[in-house]
C-alpha cells in the first residue's frame, strides 16, 4: 500500500519551480530514497511532503487523503502522521534533549500526566541510545548526538512516516553507519515508513528499498533499489556506478 | 593603415589591463594585430582574452598565436554569449519615467503586502492569546516566567537608570528657564507631567525595541535560520503562538511594574535636582506635583506603554519569523526590527496626542 502519491507535483519557491510534474508513489512500511546531485530539489521536495512548502502545481495524496494547503485541518492531519529529522537536528537551543523530546507530547497532550511522559520520553531516547544525556542542551551534544536526540524527537509520538533530511551529512562514517542501522530498526522493528533525503551512496546501498532520483527538475528515476542497479540509463549509471562520464544528460 | 602590437613574453591580467588601453587608442586608425609570438606565461585571463579579441574589437586580429595557448584556448570553457562591454550597459533612456514609476509602485505594493502580512499577525497574536488564555494550550509550560524574567526582572536596571538620567536632564534644562520668572516651585509639575504623560511610555518602549525587541528578532530568527521553526510546525505546533503568546503576556505583565519604577525614579531625578538646585523640599515637590497630576496621568502613561511594549514584541517576531534562510539576514532583521519598534512607537504616540489632549 502506497502512503504518499504525488500527482503531477510542481515544487519550488516563489514562482520559480525546482521540479515539475512528478508522480509517484512512496510505499508503506519501506525506506524510500531521495536522491540526486546538490541542487536537484531534494530538499525541497521533502519540505512539500513535509507541509513546510505549499506546491507550485499538482498536489499529493497523504494516508489517503489530498493534501490542502489552504487547510489549517488538513495540515494538522498531515503534522499528526509525520515526524521530521532535519540536517542538523533542529532541536531547541534553550531546552534541554529530555524537554525537547517531551515537547511534542506536551503541546499536544497538556494532560498527560508527567510520569507518563517521562516514560515516553526515557522510551525514545533509549531507541535512539540517548538515555544518557537526557538532561544535557543541544549545544553540549555532538553532531551525531545531536541527530540521534531529533530522531528520538520524532518518533516520540509514533509517526506513520519519518522524513530525514540528509541524516549522514556532517558524520563521520561510524556514526553515520550507526544511524543507518538506527533507520533500518525503525523499519523492521516499526513497520515505520521513512523517506531519507540523501546523496551518501553507502547509505543508499544499506538502508533504501526504493529509490526517487532527481535530476534536471524532474524524476529520472523510481522505482527499486535492486531495479535501479539494472537501469540502461547512462545517468543512472554515473550516478549509481560511479562511472566516468563528460557529460550532464545521457 | 594597419598597426600591429607585439605581446609581451608574459601576458596575463596586469598586461591584458594595459593591452586593452592600447587597443581602445588604437582601433579608431584601422585594424590592430596583436602579435601573440613572444607570448609564454599566460593564465586564464588570457584565455578569455583570446576568445574575445575578434568579437569585442572589430578590426582587431590575434596573430601567431603559440601552439600551446591555441589548445587551452580551445578547451577553455567560456560563457557561451557576450563580450566585454567598454562601459556598462546604458539602459535607453526612453521610457525612463515609466520605469522610474513602475519601480515606484513596485516598491509600493511590496510595502503594502509587508503591512498586510504584519497586521494580520497582530490579529493572529490576538487570536493566539485568546485561544491559550481560555484552552491553556500550545504553549511551553514556564515559558512565560522565563520572558518575564528576561523582559522584565533584567531591564529594571538600565530602565531605572535611564529615566532617572532623562528626569535629571529634563530638570535641569527647565529649572533655569523657571527661576526667571520666579516659577523654580513649578519644575515638579512640570517633572510629574512630561514623566507619567510622554517621556516614561516613550523612553521605556525605545529601551525596550533596543533591548528586548532586539533580542526576540535575534533569537527567532536564528530559529528560523536553523530550521527550529519548520521542526516547531512539522510536530504539529504554531510557531507564532508557542513563540509569541509567552512573550507578549510576559511584555503586558511586566510593563505595569517597569512604567511604576520608572516614574519613580524618573521623578526621583527631578526631586534631587530641586533639592540641589534651590534647596526644595522632596514633600514639598511631591504635594506641588500632585496638585498637577492625578491617576489618570498615571493610567494613560501605562495604557501607552503597554501598546509601546506589543508594537515591539509584534513587530519583533513579525521581522524574526519572516527572515530569509542565511547567517547575515539575522543581523538585517534584528536592525530593521529595532527601526521599526522605534518608528511604530513614535507613530503611536503621535496617535495618542492627538487623542488625549
Amino acid at each position: 500500500m502506497d502512503i504518499i502519491t504525488a500527482r503531477d507535483l510542481t515544487v519550488g519557491y516563489g514562482k520559480t519551480a525546482i521540479l515539475r510534474g512528478l508522480g509517484f508513489a512512496i510505499p508503506a512500511g519501506r525506506i524510500t530514497a531521495v536522491v540526486g546531485v546538490s541542487g536537484s530539489g531534494k530538499s525541497t521536495l521533502l519540505k512539500t511532503l513535509a507541509g513546510l512548502l505549499p506546491p507550485l502545481a499538482g498536489g499529493f495524496d497523504f494516508a489517503g487523503r489530498a493534501v490542502d494547503y489552504r487547510s489549517e485541518a488538513s495540515l494538522d492531519f498531515l503534522y499528526g502522521k509525520i515526524g521530521v529529522l532535519y540536517q542538523d537536528g533542529a532541536l531547541l537551543n534553550g531546552l534541554t534533549l529530555y524537554e525537547n523530546v517531551a515537547l511534542p507530547v506536551r503541546m499536544h497532550y497538556p494532560e498527560l500526566p508527567e510520569a507518563v511522559v517521562r516514560d515516553m520520553v526515557h522510551a525514545g531516547l533509549a531507541q535512539v541510545e540517548m538515555a544518557d544525556s537526557a538532561e544535557k542542551y543541544p549545544s553540549e551534544l555532538s553532531g551525531g548526538m545531536r541527530k540521534r536526540g531529533a530522531l528520538a524527537r520524532a518518533l516520540v509520538l509514533d509517526p506513520e512516516v519519518v522524513f530525514c533530511d540528509e541524516p549522514s551529512s556532517g558524520l563521520d562514517p561510524i556514526t553515520s553507519h550507526l544511524l543507518d542501522d538506527l533507520l533500518l530498526r525503525l523499519k523492521e522493528g516499526f513497520k515505520m515508513t521513512l523517506v531519507v533525503v540523501t546523496h551518501e551512496l553507502r547509505s543508499i546501498e544499506r538502508v533504501a528499498d526504493r529509490v526517487l532520483l532527481l535530476n534536471d527538475g524532474g524524476l529520472r528515476f523510481a522505482g527499486e533499489y535492486s531495479a535501479l542497479l539494472a537501469s540502461p540509463d547512462e545517468f543512472v549509471k554515473t550516478f549509481f556506478l560511479r562511472k566516468d562520464h563528460h557529460h550532464d544528460d545521457a | 593603415m594597419s598597426e600591429t602590437v607585439v605581446l609581451p613574453k608574459k601576458f596575463r591580467a596586469e598586461e591584458i589591463v594595459k593591452v586593452l588601453a592600447d587597443l581602445h587608442r588604437l582601433s579608431g586608425d584601422g585594424p590592430v594585430t596583436l602579435d601573440f609570438r613572444e607570448v609564454e606565461e599566460f593564465d586564464s585571463s588570457t584565455l578569455a582574452f583570446l576568445g574575445h579579441i575578434t568579437d569585442c574589437f572589430p578590426g582587431v586580429a590575434a596573430a601567431n598565436v603559440p601552439e600551446a595557448l591555441a589548445k587551452a584556448e580551445a578547451a577553455f570553457v567560456r560563457r557561451p554569449d557576450g563580450c566585454w562591454p567598454e562601459k556598462p550597459a546604458v539602459p535607453p533612456a526612453t521610457g525612463r519615467t515609466d520605469r522610474f514609476l513602475q519601480g515606484m509602485s513596485d516598491r509600493f505594493l511590496a510595502r503594502l503586502r509587508v503591512l498586510g502580512r504584519f497586521l494580520a499577525m497582530f490579529g493572529d497574536e490576538v487570536y493566539h492569546i485568546t485561544h491559550y488564555l481560555r484552552r491553556r494550550k500550545g504553549v511551553y509550560p514556564g515559558e512565560i516566567w522565563n520572558q518575564m524574567f528576561f523582559m522584565g526582572y533584567r531591564s529594571v536596571p538600565i530602565v531605572s537608570l535611564l529615566i532617572f538620567l532623562v528626569g535629571v536632564t529634563i530638570s535641569i534644562t527647565s529649572v533655569d528657564q523657571l527661576k526667571l520668572f520666579g516659577a523654580d516651585i513649578y519644575i515638579a509639575d512640570l517633572v510629574g507631567l512630561a514623566m507619567l504623560r510622554e517621556l516614561v511610555p516613550l523612553m521605556t518602549g525605545v529601551i525596550l525595541s533596543g533591548k528586548v525587541g532586539a533580542a526576540v528578532t535575534a533569537e527567532l530568527a536564528s530559529m528560523t535560520v536553523l530550521e527550529e521553526v519548520d521542526a516547531l510546525k512539522t510536530m504539529g505546533i504554531v510557531p507564532e503562538k508557542f513563540l509569541m503568546v509567552p512573550r507578549l503576556i510576559s511584555i503586558t505583565l511586566v510593563v505595569p511594574l517597569l512604567v511604576a519604577i520608572a516614574d519613580a525614579v524618573g521623578i526621583f531625578g527631578g526631586i534631587v535636582v530641586a533639592r540641589f538646585s534651590f534647596g526644595m523640599l522632596p514633600k514639598a515637590f511631591l504635594d506641588q506635583m500632585l496638585n498637577s497630576v492625578d491617576w489618570t496621568d498615571f493610567a494613560w502613561g501605562l495604557v501607552k506603554t503597554v501598546v509601546f511594549g506589543w508594537a515591539v514584541v509584534v513587530g519583533a517576531g513579525f521581522k524574526g519569523l519572516t527572515v530569509g534562510r542565511s547567517a547575515e539576514e539575522v543581523g538585517r532583521a534584528t536592525t530593521e526590527s529595532v527601526v521599526l519598534s522605534v518608528t511604530m512607537i513614535i507613530i503611536i504616540d503621535c496617535i495618542f496626542a492627538f487623542v488625549l489632549y
